[in-house]
């Protein structure tokens, strides 16, 4: 407390408000609201009292009214570092870190020796990385003093200045600060002492990276011996060695980790660069790797490793011992291992040609590799096939059904001569799954996973196969019933609810796009959000480390998160969600009736009533829609009444369960950008995001942005059909402005995009250029009609006429076709044709769960 | 298949892998409370065979073993412990699940002194008992009742690591032969290994984040 606010308390509430921050700190938060609430009855204006009343209502989930209190708090006591410092909390909670970093400043100005505060703003900062103030921040904590004494004595604080400099790049001053450290030891640590140990290292790692890798040898020479992380040691000995050019001790140092580890492909490229083998060197390298399979009986490495540079006749000899070695001992994975190898055609009719041999029994049995045993880990094979025959049966059906060797005929003729024979092996049936999804029957893909499952019920690995086929098939309500057979019985908001917050992306994203698949755009939204919020908390999780990091000593695990925390949100399990959700909000931005329909299963129909017909469905539909909403807040609160638990905590309800607040939002372009944002910015080589990115800034009218995503685009696959179709729309666009673009906007877009589509160009022209030039791929075809329906509305009959004829075209894929009518129906093409082009495309897929007609 | 030191970019795969396989599960933060306490001690399988198809595409994990170290060991005994341990049904019988052990065992003794590693599996297990028993060398201590949250017993096991010590010993002896005579320098009197900072108690459930094992940063004095 400042001395002012305790001017202003009797020493009864002085003792009083000593109480309240102690049991704030034991997490006692009803009993540090009552005291705080003593305080107040006397001195209802004392604004540290406030503050710290303040910061338990926050510590119990009351945010807002935190806030409040924590405002008058201000008011009373502008002057008192507590009131600031509790506000910084606040804002830091809401994850506003510009605000609390404001607020935690003036709080400092007012009380320039504490800790608590400096600590508090120099994590921030971290987390901000906003890297001078924390360096500055770091600095002042080292200069001055703690509970402990000085600060100067202890390394975390030496550290903490090392890492800021570090990361700000300054790399000879964070050097430079951690020599100083080691310089005021006046006994040398001992040898188990891990901190010391590891901050070593990454001294080390700082000079390497400094390009000083000569002096980084040296310095990890000298403590090589001892250093207690010796994967680490002889890794980065070896890694010095190599650069520098000294190839007979990397070639041992590398020798040395694979004694260790011969399961690591990086030290065997280390030991060829050491050896200074060439790719092309074939025969000494399958030497080499010879050399390590028989040192290492049990390592796969140095035996697939050769596959992959071998040709011709060698290749054959050496991936028929392999192929045969691992099909005696049955490894289910052999298939999964081989697959890479087919982007080369020649190795895979090499495969086939062995595989088939060992199926009709033609090909010549290894010498030894057939001594081993003979085993599929099934009690109860049948007698009439061996295990051998067991797994070329399944290594086959698998072969069939890949894609670069794909004949589903063949497949699923040979699984279920493998299921015949063993009619509970579980692989077998997941196979079988497997070959239906590649026809397209989603249906039976999934009844044939649920029967895979009911083999093992206790394996969790089948059951989550079993309801992601389910949810493929749309069958969310047996998927979720699946997964509720392994979650926790406990868990808050059943399975949904556990598999949320044990943060299962695949459920979550799998979930949200087969509703975005059944129009279900609400649900389908909240799911992606779900995603969205576990980035934020991934995002926020690194925040507690940066103290407990340089507590622990292991700095260098700690960089690897920071620089890993930099570009968390590139992974694919956040753009996959994130470009679905930008496509939702683009379809309701263009479609605001979206709203409604897709809450209640409306989806399309209205189309096909009259208007009075449609306006009174649409009326009943938002009626029960409320209806709905009403009966979900009572049920939310009915809940959050019962699940209130000790200090009056309770969990975050969920007021929108069905995602209808999402949905609903007025302004879905702004909802967009906040997914689209990071996309573009952390996966700029993902096309899907550059288009849809583009997407979004034609509709805002943001034309430079647009024409970025679209060169963007370019550049990653320039033969991709939307290219042609963005670029028409953009022009169309631009040419039928009804205001006039700036003349320095006009100018820079024109600088790029005139070479692309001219302004001038006949876009109809353009367009049959285009179709005439890709006739026969249906993705192009269809791009080309999207722009022609564009440019002239009028061809709309002729572009649903010519979707179907895509049907015909030899090489149209299932996806082109699911694709196509997806096309139709954003376009709300007449019936008749969509029932034309679901017959078209039934007859040339007849096992399709998309054309199959409902009934059957 | 690589098998190599977990690093932060391959957790949420890690993750997927453990519910996909296993019913018990964590928060991202807390693998992350394993990978910035002893980061030596989990390891990965990886599957490098496919080239990458975008320039995002992360790590495919196919096995992992999440390791610790006992933060209050009993008698002061350092040892490690096993926090989860799977390996894709379809990755199975390549014996990953044993590399993956005998790496961490390793590093266990290695960086942080560890005389034995402990871990619980499940009655029902037979699969994973027959791994660690027979393979791997584990021994049955006790059974816990209700150790898991449905109620199943589990067997606590416990496997001595001094054979890896002596192995050590030797490896470091001849190494040293190999590089010459640095580190000679280091062997200075031998420091008792006392106490390092007063430890702290650290409760870890899958309801507790690292939140729960920081010192308070919003205590006001």
């Amino acid at each position: 407390m400042s001395q002012q606010q305790q001017m202003q308390l009797g020493s009864k509430e002085r003792s009083l408000f000593k109480q309240v921050v102690e049991h704030y700190e034991a997490k006692h938060f009803k009993k540090g609201i009552k005291f705080a609430n003593q305080i107040l009855t006397k001195n209802p204006n004392h604004g540290d009292t406030q503050a710290m009343k303040a910061l338990i209502m926050n510590a119990q989930g009351n945010v807002e009214e935190a806030f409040v209190l924590c405002k008058a708090a201000l008011k009373n006591a502008m002057k008192s570092h507590v009131c600031w410092h509790v506000y910084g909390v606040l804002w830091r909670c809401v994850k506003n870190y510009e605000e609390a970093s404001k607020a935690y400043k003036f709080a400092l100005k007012l009380e320039p020796e504490s800790q608590q505060i400096l600590r508090d703003l120099a994590i921030l900062q971290m987390q901000m990385r906003d890297y001078e103030g924390y360096i500055k921040s770091r600095r002042m904590i080292l200069q001055s003093s703690g509970p402990r004494g000085k600060n100067s004595n202890s390394r975390q604080n030496w550290t903490g200045l090392a890492v800021a400099q570090h990361l700000a790049g300054d790399l000879y001053d964070a050097e430079r600060t951690l020599t100083t450290f080691e310089e005021t030891l006046r006994n040398p640590p001992s040898k188990s002492d891990n901190e010391h140990s590891e901050a070593v290292l990454y001294k080390n790692t700082i000079i390497a990276e400094m390009g000083e890798t000569e002096r980084a040898l040296d310095h990890l020479e000298a403590v090589f011996k001892n250093n207690l992380d010796r994967t680490a040691v002889m890794e980065m000995r070896a890694k010095y060695l190599l650069q520098l050019g000294r190839h007979q001790e990397a070639e041992k140092a590398y020798r040395a980790l694979l004694e260790r580890n011969a399961d690591y492909r990086a030290y065997y490229d280390g030991l060829r660069e050491a050896l200074q083998l060439g790719t092309s060197d074939t025969e000494s390298l399958k030497t080499l790797y010879d050399d390590w399979a028989k040192k290492s009986p049990r390592s796969d490495t140095p035996r697939r490793v050769p596959l992959d540079f071998l040709e011709g006749e060698e290749f054959r000899k050496a991936a028929d011992q392999y192929l045969q070695q691992m099909l005696h001992k049955g490894v289910p994975s052999t298939f999964a291992n081989i697959k890479a190898l087919y982007s080369n055609s020649a190795k895979r009719d090499t495969i086939q040609e062995l595989a088939e041999s060992y199926l009709n029994g033609t090909h010549a049995p290894l010498m030894n590799g057939s001594s081993e045993k003979h085993t599929t880990g099934e009690e109860d094979s049948a007698p009439e096939k061996s295990p051998f025959d067991m797994a070329v049966l399944y290594f086959l059906a698998q072969h069939y059904n890949y894609h670069r060797s794909q004949n589903l005929a063949k497949a699923m003729e040979l699984i279920d001569r493998a299921i015949a024979a063993q009619p509970d092996e579980v692989n077998f049936h997941m196979t079988r799954a497997r070959i239906w999804k590649h026809r397209g029957n989603s249906r039976k893909a999934s009844e044939n996973m649920e029967k895979a499952r009911s083999l093992d019920e206790k394996d969790r690995y089948i059951n989550t196969k079993a309801a992601k086929y389910q949810l493929r098939n749309n069958e969310n309500e047996a998927a979720i019933a699946n997964m509720g057979k392994f979650t926790r019985k406990e868990a808050v908001g059943g399975p949904l609810g556990d598999l949320i917050e044990m943060q299962c992306m695949w459920y979550i994203t799998e979930d949200g796009e087969s509703y975005l698949r059944q129009g279900r755009l609400g649900l389908a939204l909240k799911r992606f959000t779900c995603v969205y919020d576990i980035f934020d908390t991934w995002q926020e999780d690194q925040f507690d480390f940066h103290t407990f990091s340089l507590r622990k000593g292991q700095i260098r695990a700690y960089i690897d998160l920071v620089k890993w925390q930099d570009h968390l949100r590139e992974h694919p399990f956040y753009s996959r969600a994130a470009i679905c959700a930008v496509q939702i909000y683009v379809r309701l931005f263009d479609d605001p009736q979206l709203r409604d329909e897709s809450l209640n299963g409306l989806n399309g129909s209205l189309d096909k009533m009259s208007p009075s017909e449609a306006k009174k469905a649409q009326k009943k539909a938002r009626k029960a829609r409320e209806k709905q909403e009403q009966a979900d807040f009572e049920k939310a609160d009915a809940k959050k009444t019962a699940g209130a638990g000790v200090d009056g905590e309770s969990k975050k309800e969920d007021k929108d369960p069905k995602g209808a607040k999402l949905v609903g939002t007025a302004e879905p372009l702004v909802e967009a950008m906040k997914f689209l944002s990071p996309l573009l910015e952390f996966s700029p080589g993902n096309i899907a995001a550059q288009q849809v990115g583009f997407e979004v800034f034609l509709r805002r009218k943001k034309y430079i942005p647009a024409l970025r995503c679209l060169s963007a685009a370019r550049s990653i696959d320039s033969a991709h059909p939307r290219n042609h179709e963005q670029a028409i729309r953009l022009r169309r666009t631009l040419s039928t402005l009804a205001e006039a673009l700036p003349p320095k906007i006009s100018e820079a877009l024109e600088a790029e995009f005139s070479p692309l589509v001219s302004p001038d160009a006949d876009l109809l022209e353009v367009n049959s250029g285009f179709l005439s030039e890709n006739s026969n791929s249906a993705a192009h075809v269809q791009a080309s009609l999207c722009a022609r329906q564009v440019i002239d509305p009028q061809t709309a009959d002729d572009n649903q006429k010519d979707v179907i004829r895509t049907l015909a075209l030899p090489s149209v894929s299932l996806e082109d076709a699911i694709r196509g009518l997806d096309l139709l129906k954003n376009w709300k093409a007449q019936s008749k044709y969509q029932e034309d082009y679901v017959a078209a495309a039934h007859e040339r897929w007849p096992e399709a769960t998309e054309f199959s007609s409902k009934q059957d | 298949m690589d098998i190599r030191v977990l690093q932060a970019a391959d957790i949420p795969h890690v993750q997927s892998t453990n519910i996909t396989n296993l019913p018990e599960n964590y928060y991202l933060k807390y693998y992350l409370y394993h990978a910035l306490s002893w980061p030596q001690l989990s390891f990965v399988a990886v599957d490098v065979s496919r080239p990458k198809r975008t320039p995002y595409d992360p790590p495919k994990i196919v096995g992992y073993v999440l390791a610790k170290m006992e933060e209050e060991p009993e008698n002061g005994i350092q040892h490690g412990h096993i926090t989860s341990l799977s390996v894709m049904r379809t990755h199975r019988r390549l014996g990953l699940a044993e590399k993956l052990m005998r790496q961490s065992q390793r590093a266990m003794v290695e960086t942080f002194g560890a005389q034995y590693v402990s871990l619980h599996v499940r009655l029902s297990n037979t699969a994973a008992l027959h791994l660690y028993k027979n393979t791997l060398g584990f021994e049955r201590e006790k059974v816990e009742p209700s150790y898991y949250a449905d109620g199943e017993d589990a067997h606590s096991m416990k496997m001595d690591l001094s054979f890896i010590r002596a192995q050590v010993d030797g490896e470091a002896g001849d190494e040293g032969d190999e590089v010459g005579d640095m580190g000679k320098k280091e062997d200075t009197e031998a420091v008792p290994d006392k106490a390092k900072g007063k430890k702290r108690r650290v409760k870890m459930g899958r309801t507790l984040g690292v939140g729960d094992l920081v010192e308070r940063n919003e205590s006001k004095t």
